[in-house]
């Protein structure tokens, strides 16, 4: 288990080493160039300006080297191995050893791209954390009804229910959302967008009652500001899931010591959560791997539309600016989340099945 | 009693599992594996509702032009006859006509296989693209408003309109924001066009970027896992770890940082369809790797090694009708989910810029600086959304189909 654990961290290296090429030689060859992009508001400017302009930033950035070069410098900056100049008299000396990554700074924005994602990233983690848990909840719920009412009409309702969720589309339900649900005009329930409110950084941490009335402090208006993105986030995949649950409950109720189960006199809860229900979670932890990719991609666009600062967001800003050193660094952070979550569905599934040995 | 039944049951299938699906009770003609599925998916309740909105769409796609156009099918000015829709049909209107009747035709005649006929018609727009376009030349520029002058001075003796009266590019300020009636059934958007007339024509750019996307993931699909699953060794190796590269990306993450970094004016129907089917194809080449992989020890492919066969009769004729069963139902979802990326794409300002699409109609109704009008909102996307239900109740009923586990249970 542990060389298998170790292998597989190790091959975390090589993948994110692809990654980056790809990344790289995709932005590298965009047929727009990236000049144009690092000109940014000043674009309006006479012919031999902007020729002058170009240079300097083709200069300043490298942009005239051969992109394997332009790569090689890129990664030599951001992996933790490399060179790095030391201060010995001479210019130019280089030493190769441990060094700090260096992100980069951003293009449009001009911050070091370290500390924009050490902004954004809590943001889609709270995201994600506080959708997986209520993922999995309806979709277990709903699943195991489906699969004891089997072929029923709870069970056909649900199945055509959960096929049309799964069917529509994060972007239109997303736009109904903010269109009817933080409308002035139709029903304003939900904030329109962002996590906080303008006020909340005077806000107590919890909930009280004060005497001016209810106050619903920091962490509930957090809450409220996280209800939307989270079911618009979470639906689909519960659908998927729960149809996932279903078949799998299917299956185990079909087995012969379900039937014992039953025989020793046991309730019908009993045998459905304590031995059907456990023997079939296994395809669901296996599923959480690729759950989590729809949910990352997910982020993406409910961030932009409901205006949330997390990674998504600063995602489709930097390319849509060709902001290559913010796109190189989110793209690399993208693959390890999700290497790391395939990693650890691999060992939760070693955990939870006995029969799974890692070891070879 | 009943329990013991189902027990003998269950130990009659367990025997049987492995055996071929010809051992079916009551095997009423000799069709291939591929063939039944087919006709177990489609005489399913949820398939044939799919199958019947694609029906309707597919419709829309061919004759829109001549459903919705601003142009008249026929006017009388000044004492003489003219027809201004035909004037102004497209080359593009007119393959698509041509295709669709091809499809026809060869749908009803049954003279050639599904594969043949496609490969048939698609030869044939081919073939038959470069003389339509220099036959069929609209002009450039289109004036509706000359219509309506035309009417309002009374000069229109008599004219005949099409059943919805708008272009989607007629834009009407006149009639701006004008909320779903009789005379705009799906209102107006904030340059006064026409919306339920562009989501019938854009129902042609859905339709085209799932089957054309998911087919180009499926070739590539196909060739490279059927070349990995077949030749094994290194090449599988490599291939292997680059499709572990691609896929520990987010598919949309891609498909956003490629879309980018392409101008926005060359950004056509053409390059989203390329885009999306390309980073498509991990899944397919995966499940045809699997298949084959499993495939070729098996007893039949020995012998056709032992018969002397060539490796590419090997590959096409036995190995690949044997493992393309289980990809048809992948493709299914396939095509639903590429149509909600293609809708995604444009709906994050990504996409096609030349043609109305749903996702940038959706778009408009976010971003128009005139708040939420709740039409431009909803209809494009309840069109998004039985598309793609039409595919997922098709996709779903192919796997009941054919999933021996659940096909005892009938």
């Amino acid at each position: 288990m542990l060389t298998y654990l170790l292998r597989r961290l190790l091959l975390i290296v090589p993948t994110l080493l692809g990654v980056s090429i790809v990344t790289f030689a995709i932005i590298a060859s965009s047929p727009g160039g990236l000049g144009g992009a690092l000109l940014g508001p000043n674009a309006q400017l006479r012919p031999e300006e902007r020729k002058a302009i170009m240079a300097y930033y083709n200069e300043r950035y490298g942009l005239n080297r051969p992109p394997p070069v332009q790569y090689l410098k890129w990664l030599n900056r951001v992996s933790p191995i490399g060179f790095k100049a030391i201060d010995t008299g001479f210019p130019g000396s280089l030493k190769f050893g441990l060094k700090w990554c260096d992100l980069g700074e951003s293009w449009q924005r001009h911050r070091p791209v370290a500390d924009l994602i050490g902004e954004a990233l809590p943001i889609t983690l709270l995201l994600e954390c506080s959708s997986l848990p209520l993922i999995y909840f309806f979709a277990l719920t709903t699943g195991i009804a489906a699969a004891r009412a089997r072929g029923k009409f709870v069970d056909v309702g649900l199945g055509t229910v959960l096929i049309a969720l799964y069917s529509m589309p994060e972007i239109w339900i997303g736009v109904l959302m903010i269109g009817f649900l933080t409308n002035r005009e139709y029903f304003h329930w939900f904030p329109t967008n962002g996590l906080h409110d303008i006020t909340s950084d005077a806000m107590l941490f919890l909930p009280s009652f004060s005497p001016v009335g209810f106050q619903r402090g920091w962490l509930l208006d957090t809450a409220w500001h996280l209800v939307l993105p989270v079911v618009c986030l979470g639906y689909s995949s519960v659908a998927y899931l729960s149809r996932l649950t279903r078949g799998s409950m299917l299956e185990t109720l079909n087995q012969d010591f379900i039937r014992t189960a039953r025989a020793k006199g046991n309730s019908e809860n009993v045998v459905t959560y304590r031995h059907a229900l456990r023997n079939s979670l296994l395809p669901l932890i296996t599923v959480t791997a690729s759950t989590l990719p729809a949910i990352l991609a997910g982020a993406v666009v409910i961030e932009t539309i409901f205006g949330l600062p997390g990674m998504g967001l600063l995602f489709t800003d930097s390319a849509l600016q060709t902001d290559r050193e913010l796109l190189m660094a989110l793209t690399l952070i993208f693959a390890l989340i999700l290497m790391i979550s395939f990693l650890i569905a691999d060992i939760a599934y070693a955990i939870a099945d006995p029969r799974v040995s890692y070891v070879d | 009693m009943s329990i013991e039944y189902a027990s003998a049951a269950n130990a009659f299938d367990a025997g049987e599992t492995g055996a071929p699906p010809a051992s079916d009770p009551a095997p009423t003609t000799t069709r291939s594996l591929g063939r039944q599925a087919v006709v177990d998916t489609f005489s399913r309740f949820g398939a044939r509702v799919g199958m019947a909105w694609l029906l309707i769409l597919a419709l829309c796609a061919v004759f829109g032009p001549f459903i919705s156009s601003s142009h008249p099918i026929a006017m009388k000015v000044g004492g003489q006859w003219s027809s201004p829709m035909l004037r102004h049909v497209t080359p593009a209107d007119v393959l698509v006509l041509i295709a669709a009747l091809m499809a026809v035709v060869l749908a009803v005649g049954r003279w050639t296989s599904f594969i043949a006929g496609l490969s048939l018609i698609v030869a044939a727009v081919i073939v038959l693209a470069a003389p339509v376009y220099w036959l069929v030349q609209p002009p450039r520029n289109i004036d509706y408003s000359l219509y309506r002058t035309l009417a309002s001075q009374g000069k229109l003796q008599a004219v005949v309109y099409t059943i919805n009266r708008y272009s989607p590019s007629d834009r009407n300020s006149a009639d701006h924001l004008n909320p779903p009636g009789a005379k705009h059934w799906f209102g107006t958007d904030n340059d006064g066009a026409d919306v339920f007339s562009n989501i019938l024509h854009a129902s042609r750019v859905a339709l085209s970027v799932g089957f054309v996307a998911t087919g180009i993931s499926v070739a590539l699909g196909i060739v490279i896992g059927g070349l990995m699953g077949y030749f094994v060794g290194v090449f599988d190796l490599v291939s292997m770890r680059f499709i572990e590269i691609i896929e520990s990306l987010p598919r949309l993450v891609l498909l956003v940082t490629i879309s980018a970094l392409i101008p926005p004016s060359s950004r056509t129907i053409y390059v989203s369809m390329a885009i999306i089917g390309i980073t498509g194809y991990t899944t397919y080449a995966r499940f045809v790797r699997a298949e084959f992989l499993s495939l070729r020890n098996r007893d039949f492919v020995q012998a056709a090694v032992a018969a002397g066969f060539t490796e590419s009769r090997i590959i096409f004729r036995h190995l690949l009708p044997n493992g393309l069963t289980p990809v048809l139902v992948t493709t299914t979802f396939g095509v639903g989910a590429a149509i909600i990326y293609e809708a995604t794409l444009s709906f994050l300002g990504l996409g096609q810029v030349d043609q109305p699409s749903w996702g940038s109609l959706l778009q408009e109704a976010r971003a128009g600086g005139t708040g939420f009008i709740w039409w431009i909102a909803m209809f494009p996307g309840i069109a998004i959304f039985l598309t793609v239900f039409s595919y997922n109740l098709i996709g779903e009923a192919a796997r009941d189909a054919l999933d021996p586990k659940l096909r005892k249970r009938d």
